[in-house]
């Protein structure tokens, strides 16, 4: 037997628990939703990451749908229930396939049942407007993890990605991650700065997720997680699911990347611009510098030292399978993950291991998240704070 | 165990769902015949309480959680006298059933709108969580007469202004989801003076499948019509009374009236001062009329209590049906008229709107519609 084999094996029995998924965003951007025009009961290779097909290839086994809106959204609760009901419809239209899953208790059945148990995380505070009773409704709707911000600061938090302005989280961030922890739903610190990473572990009496976050000691990049952080899961319990954005994970491409930003910027044009003549300068850019490419084994680079810094019992895997332009080779697609099963087998990760950061963690950082939350819930309300109330000196 | 009978009869629904020439048959939500349970020659005020007793309030209309955001303390099952509504004054005053209203104030659209009605609808269950001995939540016609069962008063969520869809029909979808039973077709470009658009015609289309109620207290007659003649399942007014006898713009003309009659429709008539008129004889004018103009079978009650509303005379709380339906029985209503008025017809509403939701998810998929499409 190849390690290929092998990998194909262990996913059988422990298959990925991925934590970040962007297919209902691909779905409304790209066809607002039409899933008949997007069938992902059929393959859907050159336009989506994710199909079905290619998710059982995959070997996966629960996926969170990320319900994901844009920062700047006119509407930002409006579009995130939009985004819930999408991957209702997803889950309603494929019975034989997807199955939804609100507790650790529901993923393992939907294992069992050799179905695809569907999770919903929300990516970024804006999609609660400050209100921790839109918090709530969130939750009653089955949205298991919220990222407390995207690539832009919340009033309340700041990210990774936009100028310090909290210094962290502000008292009604704290307060946010408190009513998480009481209600159980997941705190996941990726995107967020360094300092609200810190701030959120301070705060929560729950342990917390990175839902698509690799180490920053291996590729410098405000996306990734510093060791320190990575030092204190242990202690918190909480889960780094490891990812695979080139961008994030290849020294290479966080340069070129940079590179390309700033040519772009030197043209006059915004960094994400995509009208036809800011792409005509990128490809002229793609021409002379010929973009890095990252590799199943840049991936591997990143487990192995979030093990060491963290240990396997605090590792995870959350892909940004259509949340991304570029993947690495080999992991092009939700079919890809057995080849990172093998690297690993490889590189003389045990089984027992392999189990652990495809599946066992990801069931256990929920479920204590839920046990926390019954606790909590004996001795605390809902809270009804505002960030009025809680942050009226400014934060 | 009346309710429980009254409930679905499946060979019914099961030998007719695939080829219904009506809304939804006849047999299978009309009323039971009716045994009085009350002593014709006992005063009015005794017979109102025994009638109540075997059909308590429906009661189309409250505004309690907003009422409480302002109280930093509260009991509802001890009772809290700054508001009009809570335990106690429910019992005596024999509610079986309550529609929370989810209105917003004024000058909430878009987005705060919809984070609005998710606060409103937390909040809502919240207190119904914190009051279980008194309070218990339902959805459905058959919860209601669970709850009923079970002693408690039923709460229902709804109605909430249309603004609170935010224009999409999957924000409908999730807000029913989340218990949202009722819908006002008020004050939004779908739903306005010039009547239903062809997003709105599909809103409507939207909630007969999910079984959320039309409410059409202050649509425009356009609105109205179109929506009768669409809406495959009974559809209410949470707070109109007569037009021709008091001209309040929200009050139904006797044509409309009519035609909600004939649909099979319910107008729920407010306890406002300003509605009705100041005095509970004032009220029964209303009751009067709507039963002769649209028929027993569409007329209900909404206390209206803890929006904000002046009450008439006699009738400031929660408390009170009973001297209304003590008016009632003096001017001759016959006790099935009054049961229809205060239990029945809502009921017949909740499973019609069941029923018909239940037949639809079998034929249509939820809707992909967006406004923009439609509305261009």
């Amino acid at each position: 037997m190849t390690s290929l084999d092998d990998a194909r094996a262990l996913l059988a029995e422990f298959p990925v628990a991925d934590g970040h998924n962007d297919l209902p965003w691909a779905l409304r951007e790209q066809v607002r939703y039409d899933l008949d025009a997007r069938d992902i009961a059929a393959d859907q290779a050159g336009h989506l990451h994710t199909d079905i097909p290619r998710l059982r290839a995959g070997g996966v086994g629960a996926q969170y749908w990320s319900v994901y809106v844009r920062t700047d959204s006119p509407d930002p609760v409006a579009a995130t229930l939009e985004q819930i009901d999408c991957v209702r419809q997803l889950i309603d239209r494929h019975p034989e396939d997807l199955r939804s899953a609100l507790t650790a208790a529901d993923m393992e059945a939907v294992r069992r049942e050799g179905r695809i148990a569907s999770l919903m995380g929300a990516e970024g505070g804006h999609s609660i407007a400050n209100s921790l009773g839109t918090l709530r409704g969130l939750y009653a709707l089955g949205v298991r993890y919220l990222t407390l911000t995207h690539n832009d600061n919340v009033d309340w938090a700041d990210s990774a990605t936009d100028e310090p302005r909290a210094g962290g989280l502000t008292a009604f961030g704290r307060e946010v991650v408190r009513e998480m922890n009481r209600l159980g739903m997941l705190v996941d610190l990726s995107h967020v700065a360094a300092t609200t990473m810190r701030d959120a572990l301070d705060a929560s009496s729950a342990p917390v997720i990175f839902s698509h976050s690799s180490a920053r000691a291996v590729c410098d990049h405000p996306r990734n997680i510093p060791d320190d952080v990575l030092e204190r899961l242990p202690a918190n319990g909480g889960v780094a699911m490891v990812t695979f954005v080139p961008k994030f994970v290849l020294q290479a491409a966080v340069d070129w990347t940079a590179a390309a930003d700033e040519n772009m910027r030197a043209h006059g044009f915004h960094h994400l611009d995509t009208t036809p003549e800011a792409m005509k300068v990128h490809r002229a850019f793609e021409e002379r510098h010929p973009r890095p490419v990252a590799t199943v084994a840049t991936v591997a680079d990143h487990l192995d030292h979030m093990r060491e810094a963290a240990g396997i019992d605090h590792l995870g895997i959350g892909g940004d399978y259509d949340g991304t332009a570029f993947t690495p080779d080999g992991l092009d697609d939700v079919s890809g993950y057995p080849n990172l099963i093998a690297e690993l087998l490889d590189r003389g990760w045990s089984k027992a291991d392999l189990a652990k950061l495809t599946w066992k963690n990801a069931v256990r950082v929920l479920d204590a998240a839920e046990s926390v939350a019954r606790g909590l819930q004996q001795t605390r309300p809902p809270s009804n704070a505002t960030i009025e109330s809680l942050d009226a000196a400014g934060g | 165990m009346a309710d429980l009978q009254d409930d679905l009869r499946p060979t019914v629904a099961a030998g007719e769902l695939d080829d219904l020439a009506e809304p939804y048959p006849e047999e299978a939500v009309a009323a039971e015949s009716y045994e009085p349970v009350s002593d014709p020659d006992d005063e009015p005020l005794t017979r109102a309480h025994a009638i109540l007793a075997a059909h308590p309030v429906a009661d189309g209309y409250n505004g309690l959680p907003w009422a409480l955001k302002r109280l930093s303390y509260y009991d509802l099952e001890l009772g809290e006298i700054s508001v009009d509504t809570d335990v106690p004054r429910l019992r005596s005053g024999r509610v079986g059933a309550l529609f929370w209203s989810l209105h917003l104030p004024e000058g909430l659209d878009g987005d705060r709108a919809v984070g609005a009605t998710l606060e409103q609808l937390d909040l809502a269950k919240a207190v119904v969580r914190t009051c279980d001995e008194g309070l218990r939540p339902a959805c459905t016609a058959g919860q209601v007469a669970d709850a009923r069962n079970c002693g408690r008063v039923a709460v229902l969520l709804g109605p909430a202004g249309a603004s609170a869809v935010g224009d999409s029909l999957g924000i409908l979808r999730q807000l029913h989801l989340l218990g949202l039973r009722v819908l006002t077709l008020t004050g939004v470009s779908w739903a306005s003076e010039a009547g239903l658009t062809r997003f709105g015609e599909e809103v409507v289309r939207e909630m007969n499948r999910l079984g959320v109620i039309a409410d059409l207290s202050g649509a425009s007659p356009q609105t109205v019509r179109r929506v009768l003649s669409l809406s495959r399942a009974p559809v209410l007014c949470s707070r109109s009374a007569a037009r021709a006898i008091r001209p309040h713009p929200v009050n139904l003309p006797d044509d409309l009236l009519a035609e909600l009659g004939e649909a099979k429709g319910l107008c729920l008539v407010p306890l406002t001062a300003e509605q009705t008129g100041p005095t509970v004889r004032d009220v029964a004018d209303h009751l009067d009329h709507i039963r002769e103009v649209a028929g027993a079978h569409c007329v209900g009650l909404s206390g209206t209590y803890d929006s904000g509303a002046a009450h008439p005379q006699e009738l400031g709380d929660a408390s009170c049906y009973p001297r209304l339906i003590a008016e009632l029985l003096r001017r001759g209503w016959d006790e099935g008229d009054v049961a229809l008025l205060t239990w029945g017809n809502v009921q017949r509403v909740l499973r019609g709107a069941d029923f018909t939701a239940r037949a639809a998810q079998q034929r249509r998929e939820p809707s992909t519609a967006t406004i923009a499409e439609l509305d261009g």
